[in-house]
């Protein structure tokens, strides 16, 4: 009996729900009925962004660090060259210090630019800046160069550049790594690095003269810049 | 959430940073180089409490360690009926006593409450006065990785999942030490599951790792250019950075790099170096019994390790994998045996060293450090067929160090199969009605020790052992 009284109930449960509700059809629309839009420029339409002033000179998300892979990405890209070596080194061999989640007992990247995260990208950033430096020196292609791509073909003592060279090759590079081009004060100071550095690799003994350091001091102060490793 | 006095000084730091602000601001002033007086001025100082978590490997055997039995009682003819066999004479070797080790009373220090197992050795048992051994420990699991994660973090695992973060994670996560390093994981598992990457541990699985992190870079450019580069980073910040500076990870990265500066100014590398042929280098030598590269890398060396981790403020907590081989299933008592005190012994050089080594802020920097000492499980009390032991449910642990009572056994294991007991936790004594003692009480004790949260373990810290 109770089965019978269930049967019934679901049957008319089933009869009312496929029963069709009377829905007038609604003509479509035609030119002029649309809501008008408002215009998202109008002053008062949208949230204007924070002062900056209010928010500590910053306004947007907090910056964050590049994971292992966006750094493998990013050295690659700036640099010319990934950072493999010497011997099983490299950020491959380093990931899991660096940050990477290896899914089994950490779960997710760190991103968290500690001390270990800093050393270990000094060690990169000279190791992969010293060996690109190396080759570019040898390199007479200026478009086979990543570093040194603005400087003419064949470079020597480089106090011999212009001013205006210096400018284009800090501003270039600048550009490079971090996206956004030295200027002003700023990027007379990283002039001054770069007369100095090459003043000084012309007083060493040394011969042939170490000149690539030049190229790489400029390369390992970029990659080391929290403007690198922050987006 | 429980409320615990907080550490006496929660930010040890200040005074560091202000020593340095002090150094950077003059220096500036004078036309000098920043972070050269920066880095004169801020020194490393040791943690004012430290952690050493030392894991034996393999789950260990404790009636040669921490929960003896006497063999004129637990006789092979009443193995049957008591389910347990100490197996001391066969052992058969002259390093080792047919009987547990009651440590001989010493002047001006009360008797010792604490029988230990032959393997332990009179190196390690003459610390009785400052040791807590906890017995009869209900571990829940027979598996390997689950009782030592669920030692590590004090939460059963799931499956073989560990569950929240290490203890070190822990500890160091609620107290933001100032120590370049927080926590070092030597050969060991570390979690985080609720902290930021300040309180991560530096895991490292040999020597030669935690050098590398110490070390400059070997690439180096000419003196001069170092110098350019190190000014250059010193200067005054720009817009620019300081907009990507000014919150998080900007600024973090900049102390980070401050702290690698630092670290490697001091040439901390060096402090590990403990082959070198320096005074200081001889006296590690000599304490911890290093002779040669086989020593450096084994126990011994770790040992060194630990003790110079803290000893020179690289690190807060140090969990050490320190010995291993104690999975015995086959085999006889003396390799366990063996196995065990070579662990000890090392572990025995530490206690001595941080026994008798001053610590800054006044003590010794035994009276600042708490030790824990254990192993994933026991091994059972009867020898197998194969003349091993199998994986036992029943485990114990020794506590040494600052935070808590000396001289003291909490806990007991039944005399019949040496099961986990049932106790009264707030009295300790033995109770039918009474609740098993789980690593989490362990953990929460640890916290509880140096005044931490302890509401992670959802216990309470076994307080008859407390100070």
């Amino acid at each position: 009996m109770r089965r019978l009284v269930l049967s019934a109930a679901l049957l008319a449960l089933a009869s009312a729900g496929c029963s069709k509700s009377e829905e007038k059809p609604v003509a479509p629309p035609l030119d002029g009925q649309l809501e008008p839009i408002p215009n998202p420029h109008q002053p008062g339409d949208f949230e204007p962004l924070p002062d900056p002033e209010a928010q500590g000179g910053s306004v947007g998300r907090q910056p964050r660090r590049l994971t292992v892979a966006q750094l493998d990405a990013a050295i690659l890209n700036a640099v010319g060259r990934r950072w493999t070596g010497p011997g099983n080194d490299g950020i491959d061999a380093r990931a899991t210090s660096l940050g990477r989640a290896d899914y089994a007992l950490v779960a997710s990247e760190n991103t968290e630019p500690n001390l270990v995260f800093a050393k270990f990208l000094e060690d990169g950033a000279r190791y992969t800046c010293l060996e690109q430096a190396k080759v570019e020196v040898t390199q007479t292609d200026p478009s086979l160069r990543t570093l040194s791509r603005t400087l003419p073909g064949t470079w020597g003592d480089l106090r011999k550049l212009t001013d205006a060279q210096v400018r284009e090759f800090l501003v270039y590079n600048s550009t490079r790594f971090w996206g956004s081009p030295l200027s002003g004060d700023e990027l007379t100071k990283w002039v001054g690095l770069f007369t100095q550095a090459a003043t000084r690799v012309e007083t060493l003994t040394a011969n042939p003269k170490p000149r690539h350091q030049v190229l790489a001091l400029v390369c390992i102060a970029m990659l080391t810049d929290p403007r690198f490793i922050t987006y | 959430m429980k409320k615990n006095r907080h550490d006496e000084n929660p930010h040890p730091g200040r005074r560091t940073f202000l020593k340095a602000a002090a150094g950077f601001m003059g220096s500036t002033l004078l036309g000098g180089i920043p972070f050269r007086a920066f880095a004169q001025a801020a020194q490393l100082a040791p943690a004012d409490r430290c952690f050493v978590f030392v894991y034996f490997n393999g789950g260990w055997d404790q009636l040669l360690a921490f929960d003896p039995r006497d063999p004129d009682e637990f006789t092979a003819d009443r193995a049957s009926e008591t389910k347990i066999l100490p197996g001391y004479n066969l052992i058969n070797d002259s390093n080792f006593r047919d009987r547990p080790i009651l440590p001989a009373e010493m002047v001006g220090k009360p008797r010792s409450n604490i029988d230990f197992g032959p393997a332990v050795g009179d190196a390690l048992a003459k610390h009785y006065d400052r040791m807590t051994v906890i017995r009869g420990i209900n571990m829940n699991t027979l598996g390997h990785e689950v009782g030592y994660r669920y030692f590590l973090t004090g939460k059963i695992p799931i499956g073989s999942a560990a569950r929240g973060s290490s203890t070190a994670t822990e500890i160091v996560g609620q107290m933001s030490p100032t120590v370049p390093i927080p926590s070092i994981s030597y050969n060991v598992e570390s979690y985080n599951d609720r902290y930021p990457g300040y309180a991560n541990a530096l895991r490292v699985s040999r020597r030669d790792d935690l050098l590398l992190t110490l070390r400059a870079s070997s690439n180096r450019l000419d003196t001069e250019l170092e110098n350019q580069l190190i000014n250059l980073r010193g200067e005054p910040v720009t817009c620019e950075q300081a907009a990507y500076g000014a919150r998080g990870v900007g600024t973090t990265y900049a102390n980070s790099q401050e702290q690698m500066r630092l670290v490697q100014s001091q040439g901390l590398d060096q402090a590990f170096n403990f082959l070198a042929n320096t005074p200081e280098m001889a006296a590690v030598r000599s304490r911890y019994g290093l002779t040669d590269q086989g020593s450096v890398d084994g126990e011994r060396g770790r040992a060194a390790l630990v003790g110079t981790a803290l000893k020179k403020g690289i690190a807060q907590c140090v969990t050490i994998n320190l010995t291993g081989g104690l999975d015995t299933h086959f085999g006889t008592q003396l390799t366990h045996a063996n196995n065990q005190r070579r662990g000890f012994n090392a572990l025995a050089s530490l206690v001595d060293d941080l026994r008798e080594s001053d610590h800054p802020k006044g003590g010794k920097f035994l009276d600042r450090t708490t030790i824990l000492v254990f192993s994933e499980f026991s091994r059972t009390p009867l020898i197998n067929a194969s003349g091993g032991r199998d994986h036992h449910l029943c485990n114990s642990c020794l506590l040494i160090g600052a935070g808590l009572k000396h001289n003291l056994v909490f806990g007991k294991s039944g005399d019949i199969g040496m099961s986990p007991g049932t106790f009264d936790l707030r009295t300790g004594a033995a109770d039918p009605n009474g609740e098993n003692i789980f690593p989490e009480h362990v953990i929460a004790t640890v916290l509880a020790s140096a005044g931490l949260d302890y509401s992670i373990t959802r216990v309470e810290p076994l307080r008859p052992i407390l100070a």
